[in-house]
């Protein structure tokens, strides 16, 4: 059986999307999904026919400042978005990486979990309403351009971190917040010996930075002068007056985990974040695998320790992130050798499932990346994610397998 | 006695199965309607319990409506004819604490104000906080998506609910999470308003309790004002913890019944921020000055946490403080999109008079979520007849304004046929995947949500 190069089709709007997912779906053509490729190492590649790109359906279709509401088609940039509602003093906490490539529908199909939603929530909870197109072509909206609503179940949710496998988002309806006045990032070397105590003092300050990342690694990636030894980044938002305060806090409880010296960082504190935020799926040619580790913020110092421990063990280089207020840790595993890697990576996988069953992975170019545990251990209601999936998509039509369990 | 009966009994133990018609009528109302009685009720003890009813129930054929405490304004949990009410008075306990990772595992039953007075302590809190709290439980706020005045800045109920265990049609146990890979079964379930399974217990997240709370009122001699003002508020990037408005009619039911001290004016927007210290004066001399532009008559802050409690009391009473105004009140909850407030007010004022009735405006007016209260006597036949039409207007007028028929009480009973005016077919349709896919023989709570009508027919 010979292959073929899937075909591309980038739709004009959701009524070419619905004739050309219905034409896939009687003809039993399997369609992939793709928005800007940056997460597209999550999940199984999916064996597609016709790959659907979004890069047509781009517009704001409306934002009502004064409402604190907009609406987005499904394929606009997060950059582009970003900067939209920023010049009019707003944003959206969805805190995904690369956020010039990376979409809207992308970011939200994959439910993407952003440091910052400690404090602002997750990205689905700022979804008020959606438009879908299903595979056999239905279009259908869910919820609306109100903030709060319980008009009939709420769709979105569902289709938040679905992967694409029940329908296609084309259109997202969001509630924005309004940015903090003010933004300060510190940037401070973090000597692993420290590590624990200063996550146990960022998580206990009366003013909760907005992120707060230890980071070991990475040093392409992420500037810094100490990356060997580890660095800390913290970006805290709010009024003048509070920073003031969040500042003498945060200087005094690092001081005391043996954290003496923080960089400042006020002008483009916001983009010192977003660096460490790109460097969550950034690879190393074909000789790296990405993990994301999602755990409770106490047990982050533990869980970033033993992962690293392990790889010493199958001799595999680390990079590191710790979201010190969320508890997710990032590891990513490589080795300078494209042989040495690919015997390891699967014997690492397996311990690695074995320390940590919810372990999945999120970024890695790598050859063998079939083989791995992609998603962890399974959910416990498989049968009923397995039900939804037969309704939305009898045909397994939209990104087979490439989501747990084989959905 | 019926077998069916006679299986619950058998069962779960004579003491937990109620049928005698006496005891039926308890659990055949809600605070909107009363219905015809379930043919029996039954009070579990355990998920197990849960599990062992619902598979009789569907052995028996009969429909399965689960229940909190009945405070719910859209006839959510009234029987369809027959049928078996579960209802949580015995699973109301709080199952596990986890102070450190801010979060507690309950049981559907326990009362919403519970929580909160039980981890108070701790210095943590349960955020969702509907006018209901002191009766209504968790269970049923996971049914309907509760709001409350405080999710403007909090969230809904949705925001809140990390995790649930939940029974199938089949009376299989099932476990949900939130953040694990997988279709958010989680966010799918909660405002599904009993239709998709029977939730038995659940893990909450825990906010810690801010290290600052103001409230303000602010009062002005009419409501367009009183509206554009939140409008200026919400637009000028504040979004303040709650931003409550009630009108003259619904403040003399309030001051009536609580004495609470409210000023004598058209309209008064109760305001709370909550936050740090250090941002407090800023924020509140920026709504100050804001209520002040839109001709603000007075500003007052309370002074503390006693007064700051008794204005919240007689804000979460104002609907029952009302029945000192009218035997009967009907409540409306409609959203419209926050600009849209004065627009929406003039629809309602144009709906009392058209109607020649009295219609109270008490609501979450940062949310645009508006409740307004229509008077009326149950034995004055026009009365009736009128208040129908007028609720009626009121939903259409929040369409055509842009927004939806219900923000936080759900659509139950009483809208489901409101539901095709906000949704086309393919919409609803769709909807009806996800139920067949949880639900697929639409044994929980048969008869709510969607259309009865011939389209509906069409829609399944």
């Amino acid at each position: 059986m010979t292959v073929a190069a899937p075909r591309r089709v980038a739709p004009k709007n959701a009524e070419e999307l619905s004739d050309l997912l219905a034409a896939c779906d009687r003809a039993g053509e399997k369609v992939g999904i793709e928005g800007g490729g940056t997460l597209r190492g999550m999940g199984a590649p999916p064996a597609a026919d016709v790959i659907v790109q979004t890069t047509k359906l781009k517009a704001i279709l409306s934002h009502e400042h004064a409402d604190l509401t907009t609406s987005v088609q499904a394929g606009m940039t997060l950059g582009k978005f970003f900067d939209s509602l920023a010049s009019a003093g707003q944003f959206v906490p969805l805190d995904a990486p690369r956020r010039r490539a990376a979409t809207i529908g992308g970011t939200l199909a994959a439910g993407w979990l952003g440091p910052r939603r400690h404090l602002f929530g997750r990205g689905r909870d700022y979804v008020i309403g959606t438009q879908i197109v299903l595979a056999d072509g239905t279009i259908a909206k869910a919820g609306g351009m109100v903030v709060k609503n319980v008009t009939g179940y709420d769709m979105s949710k569902l289709y938040v971190g679905s992967f694409g496998t029940l329908g296609v988002l084309t259109q997202a309806n969001f509630k924005t917040l309004p940015m903090p006045p003010g933004a300060r990032a510190f940037v401070a070397p973090l000597p692993i010996q420290t590590r624990a105590r200063a996550i146990d003092r960022l998580q206990a300050l009366s003013i909760p930075p907005s992120a707060a990342l230890v980071v070991n690694g990475y040093a392409r990636e992420i500037d810094g002068e100490d990356a060997d030894d580890g660095r800390l980044v913290v970006l805290i938002e709010g009024s003048p007056a509070l920073l003031e305060r969040a500042t003498r806090e945060l200087r005094s409880a690092l001081g005391k985990a043996g954290v003496p010296e923080t960089r400042i960082i006020d002008a483009g504190a916001r983009d010192a974040f977003e660096r460490t935020l790109d460097a969550y799926v950034s690879t190393v040619a074909e000789r790296s695998i990405t993990y994301r580790v999602l755990g409770d913020p106490v047990g982050l110092a533990e869980c970033l320790h033993g992962v690293c421990a392990l790889a010493e063990r199958f001799e595999l280089k680390t990079d590191l992130i710790g979201d010190a207020m969320n508890g997710d840790a990032i590891v990513r595993v490589r080795d300078d050798n494209d042989r040495a890697f690919s015997s390891k990576i699967e014997m690492f996988d397996d311990a690695l499932h074995d320390l940590e069953p919810r372990a999945i992975v999120i970024a890695g170019d790598a050859p063998m990346r079939p083989i791995l545990n992609l998603w962890g251990s399974p959910p416990a209601a498989l049968a009923q994610m397995r039900a939804i999936k037969a309704r939305f998509d009898p045909n397994n039509t939209l990104n087979p397998g490439r989501f747990v369990g084989g959905i | 006695m019926s077998a069916f009966t006679d299986r619950l009994i058998g069962a779960l133990g004579a003491d937990a199965v109620k049928t005698q018609p006496e005891d039926l009528a308890v659990y055949s109302f809600d605070a909107y309607s009363q219905g015809p009685l379930p043919t029996a009720v039954v009070l579990p003890s355990s998920a197990r319990d849960v599990s062992a009813a619902v598979r009789i129930a569907r052995e028996c054929g009969e429909p399965i409506i689960s229940r909190g405490a009945g405070t719910g304004l859209c006839g959510g949990v009234i029987a369809p004819d027959g049928g078996v009410v579960i209802a949580f008075p015995r699973m109301n306990r709080i199952l596990e604490l986890d102070v450190v990772n801010r979060r507690a595992r309950i049981q559907p039953g326990l009362v919403n104000l519970d929580l909160s007075k039980h981890v108070a302590s701790t210095g943590l809190f349960y955020a969702p906080d509907p006018s209901s709290q002191k009766a209504s439980t968790i269970g049923g706020n996971i049914g309907t998506n509760a709001g409350g005045p405080h999710c403007l800045s909090y969230g809904t109920t949705v925001n809140h609910i990390l995790a649930l265990e939940v029974v199938d049609e089949h009376g299989e146990i099932y476990t949900t999470g939130v953040d694990e890979p997988g279709y958010d079964l989680t966010g799918a379930l909660v405002g599904s308003e009993g239709t998709l399974g029977v939730v038995t217990s659940a893990w909450v997240r825990l906010l810690k309790q801010p290290e600052a709370v103001r409230v303000w009122v602010a009062t002005f001699d009419d409501i367009e004002a009183a509206s554009e003002a939140v409008s200026a508020i919400i637009g000028a990037g504040i979004v303040p913890t709650a931003l409550e408005m009630m009108d003259r009619l619904t403040i003399s039911a309030v001051e009536a019944a609580f004495h609470s001290g409210f000023p004598d004016a058209a309209a008064l927007l109760l305001i709370e921020n909550a936050g740090f210290e250090d941002d407090m004066d800023a924020c509140e001399s920026s709504i100050a000055r804001i209520c002040r532009e839109h001709g603000a008559l007075t500003w007052s802050a309370a002074r503390s946490q006693a007064e700051r409690d008794n204005l919240w009391a007689a804000r979460k009473g104002a609907f029952g403080a009302t029945g000192r105004i009218a035997p009967n009140c009907y409540l409306q909850d409609v959203v419209v999109p926050r600009t849209k407030l004065p627009s929406m007010l003039q629809a309602v004022e144009e709906a009392a008079i058209g109607h020649k009735l009295k219609i109270g405006n008490v609501f979450h007016a940062g949310d645009g979520n508006l409740h307004p209260l229509i008077m009326y006597d149950r034995r004055d036949a026009r009365e009736v007849r009128a208040v129908v039409e007028a609720g009626n207007q009121i939903l259409s007028a929040a369409v055509d304004l842009g927004g939806t028929i219900s923000g936080e009480h759900g659509i139950g009973y009483e809208k489901r046929d409101t539901l095709a005016r906000v949704f086309n077919p393919d919409d609803l349709r769709t909807m009806l995947r996800l139920r067949s896919a949880f639900a697929p023989e639409n044994r929980f709570n048969p008869d709510k949500i969607f259309p009865a009508s011939a389209g509906c027919e069409e829609v399944r």
